[in-house]
């Protein structure tokens, strides 16, 4: 008899575990996007890494980026030059050289691709990442991968491959690579 | 052998009348229609003014058209469509530009704006061609190179690694530019692909806006052929669809008024004289005054606004008048074919009184520093003299007896005889009625006066609407704030263009505007740039500097090669001008924000995107130091011309009516006489503005000159009244004719008062119930009949 309730009970762990770790396995697009959407608002720094054909060495950079849910983003770079780019809805402000210039999104659909690529990231907003790109997640909850190929004809004739990587609701990476063989590897420390 | 005119003299006197008829013709049928503002903007203006005037004339607001292509079957066949019709448009030659996100005719202004660089770019002087300059620079080209902003700037990096070109093109590119997708531009809030267009024929030229608005309809339907339902709906909107609208609706509604007009005064005047005959006679003197009136404003102004052709309906109401009262007044002489004699000597002078006080009225209007109503003014002149001349020259030879049947004039004469007698009585009731609204009319004061001068646009509110939503999805600068700079010479006007352009962008920096256009980022003034030029070192020079301003950079100095070349070859380049521009791409610009002005120098223009945060005291206070620019407020300047074209109109009107007065003192040499014909007009005018008042009617300028039409018509009636006094007689004829002249003229007016042209329908609804008025009050204040 107790044998027999002790392997109900080892069988039951096992379901447990089972079912616990089944998330793990197949951690999909719409998992991460919850999980993204969870946090309405963010602060990070981070430090951006460049390789140019033609530039001997990366060119870097650093700054600090913020998110407000749904559509506030505002990424501030400090170093080399400072330079903001802030976007608040429709509208794209950018400083840079003591010069500011405005611009709406969707006047510029490649700019608005790239726009969203982190913002319906972080927002979690599958809807509006799906218009822009087919997304590939892999990985699992604590270290996952979202690869966007552009659908815009425009935008992928510029951007090669674009993975955003991160951890739960944070994301910690982004990876670009450009047409041409130009790469960027941006790495993100959320403040906590 | 009756004992009517001379056959020769019958014949002679036709003959010319004919001739005339037929002059009049060949010049009306030489003269352009014009239905633009302009011709009610002042004659005289001051120079705010005057830029407002020809920027509506021929600016390129003027000329801008906008397409809007909604609903179909998906954005995808709106594209389809949209490329399609901007391709056909582009070909036609008829549109200096077409824009509908389709960037690829910018490649040849990319190309332009590359080459010559180094006079384009702000930045370039020789801070910026010093060491630190350069390294400066170059860093900040470095900064956008990896970064998606980059892959504009990597192909040029080695020609301009200071990024001359991305500075340029990042003034360039409008702030606020229309959502595109499938690589068209398209609505925010509709599903709706948009094109703008600007048309090569000026503004005020009308038949050449209607061949274009002919031409995108031509596109359309080409481009949807096959579509069936669901084919996208076509939207056009803009200046010259307004104009070519308003020129077709007034045009449409002068023929329709004057059709149903005809039909209406036929039935009339069959009625009371019960001949075919007579009530053609009736109609030509009003034919011959319609040509007269036209033929007179087309030979005196060039051209014939639209308003006043519609304004041509009005004067049937009055020159039909005098027919009937030749008609009617000549009948019954003792010897046949001497009635026109006895009415010349009998009558004829009661209608030329009553003419000439309308002359006199309408007079005060060509006085008017507004071409528009100094038109109404010589139309009516030209119109009633023609028609009195007619029936006063014209109408004997026809008809020397007057008109034989008698109709129904009986039971008009009885009815009007009844209603004659009656009113004496009502007097202390329309007394009182008139004091009544006399302090109506204090009481509101100039608030009665408060239509506008969109009140007078006979645009509807749809198509309104429609407009100010295919402007928002383009995010066109709505024009309603515009910097003007005048100066006597265009390179004076370039270089205060500049000087504006440097203020404007700290307004830009504040976040007041979101951008402005101007035409110094693609025409700099030749000072600036040789100034430019002149800041670039030679080859030598620049290698050095170049050398050590990238030390510590991951950069080989040799890389450089192709930048020292370029800049030594931008040493030797002559200055662009406008000439240069001219064929170009950007020539459409150039040419809508730098202009020769009309009366010798020239003009720029800077337009403005406002933002919400935008601060038109700032702006002004900005620009106040530059003694060339001007901010003008479109809206307001507007306001202000309305205000004073009002104020003009009100002097005028009253100086008509003061001129109406003292003829009519001159002829009847009596105070008595004179109180008691002014009487009954003053207080018809009264009457008819208290109504309004009551009705809490807008009123405006049309409004005005209708009370002078009321004074004009009524002017008539109280000199029968007083005729009928000082003879004692009051015939069956003569009532029946008032009755028949007023109901006329009661019709004619009440026709145009249902039109919906608010300007017509403005002097309608005055002028119908004043006439009315008139001829009642008239009868109320004259002396009970002698019986």
């Amino acid at each position: 008899m107790r044998i027999d309730g002790g392997l109900r009970r080892a069988r039951w762990a096992v379901a447990l575990l089972l079912c616990a770790a089944a998330p793990a396995w197949a951690f999909d697009f719409n998992e991460l996007m919850g999980l993204l959407a969870r946090q309405k608002q963010g602060e990070a720094s981070f430090t951006e890494q460049r390789y140019v054909r033609g530039v001997d060495g990366p060119l870097a950079a650093s700054g600090t980026l913020s998110f407000t849910a749904p559509d506030q983003l505002v990424r501030r770079t400090l170093t080399p030059r400072p330079e903001t780019m802030a976007v608040d809805g429709n509208n794209l402000v950018l400083s840079r050289s003591g010069r500011t210039r405005n611009m709406t999104l969707d006047s510029v659909p490649e700019i608005q691709g790239l726009v969203e690529a982190m913002r319906a990231t972080l927002a979690g907003n599958p809807q509006v990442l799906q218009r822009y790109f087919k997304p590939t997640v892999s990985g699992n909850a604590d270290a996952w991968a979202l690869d966007l190929a552009p659908l815009d004809a425009r935008l992928s004739s510029q951007i090669a491959a674009l993975r955003l990587s991160g951890k739960a609701g944070e994301v910690l990476g982004v990876e670009m690579e450009f047409r041409g063989g130009d790469r960027s590897i941006m790495t993100i420390s959320p403040k906590r | 052998m009756n004992a009517g005119p001379s056959r020769a003299r019958r014949i002679g006197v036709l003959l010319l009348w004919l001739a005339a008829v037929l002059a009049g013709v060949a010049v009306i049928s030489r003269t352009h229609f014009s239905a633009d503002l302009s011709a009610f903007l002042p004659a005289s203006p001051d120079a705010r003014q005057r830029v407002l005037i020809e920027q509506l004339q021929s600016g390129v607001a003027s000329r801008t058209l906008m397409v809007g292509l909604e609903g179909g079957k998906d954005a995808a066949q709106r594209a389809d469509v949209s490329r399609a019709v901007g391709k056909g448009m582009r070909a036609s030659g008829l549109f200096e530009q077409v824009q509908n996100g389709d960037h690829s005719e910018w490649k040849e202004a990319g190309t332009f704006v590359f080459d010559r660089r180094y006079q384009l770019s702000p930045e370039v002087s020789p801070e910026r061609f010093s060491v630190d300059g350069l390294r400066d620079a170059i860093n900040d080209s470095l900064s956008l190179l990896g970064t998606p902003a980059g892959n504009m700037v990597r192909p040029l990096f080695e020609r301009d690694p200071t990024g001359e070109t991305q500075r340029i093109a990042e003034e360039m590119i409008p702030a606020t530019s229309p959502r595109t997708e499938e690589g068209v531009w398209v609505s925010r809030s509709a599903p709706r692909a948009m094109l703008l267009a600007t048309t090569t024929a000026s503004g005020s030229d009308l038949d050449a806006q209607a061949a274009g608005i002919a031409a995108i309809e031509a596109e359309y339907a080409k481009a949807t052929q096959g579509m069936g339902a669901e084919a996208p709906k076509l939207q056009l909107s803009g200046a010259p669809v307004f104009s070519v609208q308003s020129r077709d609706k007034i045009k449409g509604e002068a023929i329709h008024l004057a059709i149903v007009g005809a039909i209406v005064m036929g039935c009339l005047l069959l009625a009371a004289f019960a001949s075919p005959k007579a009530l053609v006679i009736a109609v030509l003197p009003v034919l011959t005054g319609v040509v007269a009136g036209t033929a007179a404003v087309a030979l005196v102004f060039g051209s014939v606004h639209g308003l006043t052709m519609g304004f041509g309906s009005t004067l049937i109401g009055e020159t039909v008048d005098y027919a009937i009262y030749y008609l009617i007044q000549a009948r019954g002489a003792a010897v046949r074919g001497t009635g026109w004699q006895r009415w010349r000597d009998l009558n004829w002078p009661t209608v030329r009184l009553g003419l000439l006080t309308s002359v006199c009225g309408f007079a005060a209007l060509l006085f008017s520093g507004f071409p528009g109503l100094a038109q109404l003014g010589v139309f009516s002149i030209a119109g009633l003299v023609a028609a009195a001349l007619v029936t006063r020259h014209g109408l004997p030879m026809l008809a020397p007896d007057g008109a034989t049947g008698m109709g129904m004039r009986r039971q008009m004469a009885r009815l009007a005889g009844g209603i004659v007698d009656a009113l004496p009585r009502l007097r202390m009731t329309f007394i009182v009625l008139g004091i009544a609204a006399v302090a109506l009319m204090a009481w509101q004061g100039g608030e009665l006066w408060r239509a506008s001068l969109s009140s007078m646009s006979p645009i509807s509110k749809a198509s309104q609407e429609l407009d100010a939503s295919l402007r928002a999805d383009i995010g066109a600068s709505d024009g309603g704030t515009l910097v003007v700079i005048q100066a006597a010479d265009e390179q004076a006007a370039l270089r205060a263009t500049e000087a504006a352009g440097a203020k404007l962008d700290t307004l830009v920096s504040e976040g007041q505007l979101s951008g402005f256009e101007t035409v110094t980022r693609m025409l700099p003034s030749i000072a600036t740039q040789q100034a430019r030029l002149a800041s670039l070192p030679d080859a030598a020079t620049l290698r050095t500097r170049l050398n050590e301003a990238v030390t510590g950079l991951p950069l080989k100095p040799e890389r450089f090669e192709p930048f020292i070349a370029a800049v030594d070859a931008a040493r030797a380049l002559a200055p662009i001008t406008r000439e240069d521009l001219a064929q170009g791409p950007m020539a459409p610009v150039v040419r809508a924000l730098l202009f020769e002005r009309p009366g010798g120098g020239w003009s720029a223009l800077i337009a403005l995107h406002p933002t919400d945060r935008f601060d038109k005291s700032k702006l002004a206070a900005a620009l106040a130091p530059l003694p060339e620019v001007q901010v003008v407020d479109i809206g307001d300047e507007l306001g202000s011309l309305y205000a004073r074209y009002l104020h003009e109109a009100f002097v005028q009107v009253l100086l008509g009516a003061l001129a109406v007065v003292v003829l009519l003192g001159l002829y009847l040499r009596s105070l008595r006489r004179l109180v008691a014909v002014c009487q009954p007009l003053l207080l018809a005018v009264v009457l008819t503005l208290g109504g309004m008042a009551v009705l809490q009617v807008p009123l405006g300028i049309l409004h005005l000159v209708g009370l002078l039409l009321i004074v004009a018509v009524g002017s008539n009636y109280a000199l029968f009244f007083d005729q009928l006094q000082e003879t004692g007689r009051a015939d069956e004829d003569t009532l029946a004719s008032l009755m028949l002249a007023n109901l006329t003229t009661v019709v004619s007016f009440g026709l145009i008062a249902i039109s919906d042209i608010p300007a017509l329908s403005a002097i309608g609804r005055v002028v119908a119930p004043g006439a009315l008025l008139a001829l009642l009050l008239s009868a109320a204040f004259g002396k009970r009949r002698a019986r």
